[in-house]
């Protein structure tokens, strides 16, 4: 595996913005839950690309994103 | 294709695969811009479905806003060629049609005509969706004659200054200087003037951008439509990098954009007068809609 989009969801809901699920690449991947304010992630769609890394952090200034490994279950 | 048309028996649902269903439940057809559109992507099931483009690809994130900007998805044909781009289109719910290499333009002009000889009172949208080497390289005599002939239809040009698909050989829209795996030495020549070409072979709206601005990119995108049901062939010439040949971290690709915005991709848009008149009566149909369901659901709470 490799490293993908994790969002704080707590720290998200603060804000109610939705910013980072628009400009994600990949369809139906960063997705927004309207009702708990918070955008959440389809890790088997992540591409890892971070590009909602800049948008989050680098263009809104609020490090909700990070980049983690995913725990995956040997199959 | 229509509504009706991907509307499975209720009983029949539970064979057919996860996504078809949640098109069909989530999906935007038949909805208005806010219920599903640029503004709310991520908060309803887009027509662009899992595709193999590369990790952090802005021409992947450009060919997810068309879709969903698009005013007619479910009366929509796109027409692509070889190259990265149509690895994605491809995989939408619109119909999309894949030639020759560069004959996307010549195939959507017997297309267009002959839906509006079978489909006289439907309106019917067009669009090709080419990148620079299929659109101003190998596609460019059945481009340019398909804009001499004012064939009524859009054409997208994802501009990534490369041929991305085939490693990294410059293009007639690489710019001068461009040093890439197969053009080692840098490009000798400048980018071709795509958008003064189109002007002059009779398109009748061209816009040249690089799409950071999501409600005005989903704004030219569908100005680009309304015009060519009218009046004539539109042209919109979007700067979609290639990450991986030009070497731009994924993480900088959005900063790219916008670097590019100052750059090679200043924003311009043109526009006959008959194209300005279309795109103001839309505009303000639009807008009266708008204000229209906003009153009645105000209505409905009061
Ligand atoms: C007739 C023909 N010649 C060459 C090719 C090989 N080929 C595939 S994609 C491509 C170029 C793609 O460049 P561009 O149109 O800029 O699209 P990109 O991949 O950069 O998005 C070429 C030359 C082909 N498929 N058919
Ligand atoms: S940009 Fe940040 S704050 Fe905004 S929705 Fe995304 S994670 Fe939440
Ligand atoms: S890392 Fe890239 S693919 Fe994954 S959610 Fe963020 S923007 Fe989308
Ligand atoms: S090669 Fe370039 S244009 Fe093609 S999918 Fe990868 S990043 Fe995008
Ligand atoms: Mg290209």
């Amino acid at each position: 595996m490799y490293y993908v989009a994790k969002v704080n969801a707590d720290m998200c809901a603060e804000y109610k913005c939705n910013t980072c699920t628009l400009y994600c690449p990949e369809a139906n991947t960063l997705m927004f839950d309207k009702s708990g304010n918070t955008s959440w992630v389809d890790v088997d769609r992540c591409k890892g690309c971070a590009l909602c890394v800049y948008v989050c952090t680098d263009m809104l200034n609020r490090d909700c994103i990070t980049m983690e490994m995913p725990n995956v279950e040997a199959v | 294709m229509s509504l009706k048309y991907i509307t499975p028996a209720e009983r029949f649902k539970k064979y057919l695969p996860k996504d078809y269903v949640e098109l069909v439940d989530y999906g935007p057809f038949g909805k208005t811009q806010e219920e599903a559109g640029p503004g709310n992507m991520g908060q309803f099931k887009e027509l662009v479905e899992e595709h193999p483009m590369c990790s952090g690809c802005w021409m992947a994130y450009y060919i997810r806003l068309i879709f969903a900007s698009l005013p007619n998805p479910e009366d929509t044909v796109t027409l692509g060629t070889a190259g990265c781009g149509r690895l994605a289109i491809s995989q939408a719910a619109v119909p999309f049609i894949y030639g020759n290499y560069g004959d996307q333009n010549a195939m959507a002009s017997g297309l267009t005509r002959a839906f509006r000889l079978r489909f006289p009172d439907k309106t019917k949208d067009v669009i090709t969706i080419a990148g620079d080497g299929g659109t101003m390289d190998i596609g460019f005599s059945m481009t340019m004659h398909s804009w001499i002939r004012g064939e009524k239809f859009t054409t997208i040009m994802l501009d990534n200054e490369v041929y991305g698909n085939t490693g990294g050989q410059s293009s007639g829209m690489s710019p001068k200087g461009a040093v890439l795996k197969m053009a080692p030495k840098g490009k000798d020549f400048g980018k071709m003037p795509a958008t003064e070409l189109a002007r002059a072979a009779g398109c009748v709206y061209t816009v040249r951008m690089s799409p950071t601005n999501i409600k005005k990119a989903a704004k030219i995108i569908r100005r680009a439509i309304f015009v060519a049901r009218e009046v004539g062939p539109t042209f919109i010439h979007a700067y979609t990098s290639c990450n991986i040949e030009y070497s731009i971290p994924t993480h900088e690709v959005f900063a790219d954009a916008k670097a590019q915005e100052k750059d090679r991709f200043t924003f311009e848009e043109y526009m006959t007068d008959e194209a300005k008149e279309v795109i103001e009566r839309v505009e303000a149909e639009e807008k009266a809609a708008r204000m229209a369901r906003k009153a009645q659901k105000t209505e409905a709470v009061n």
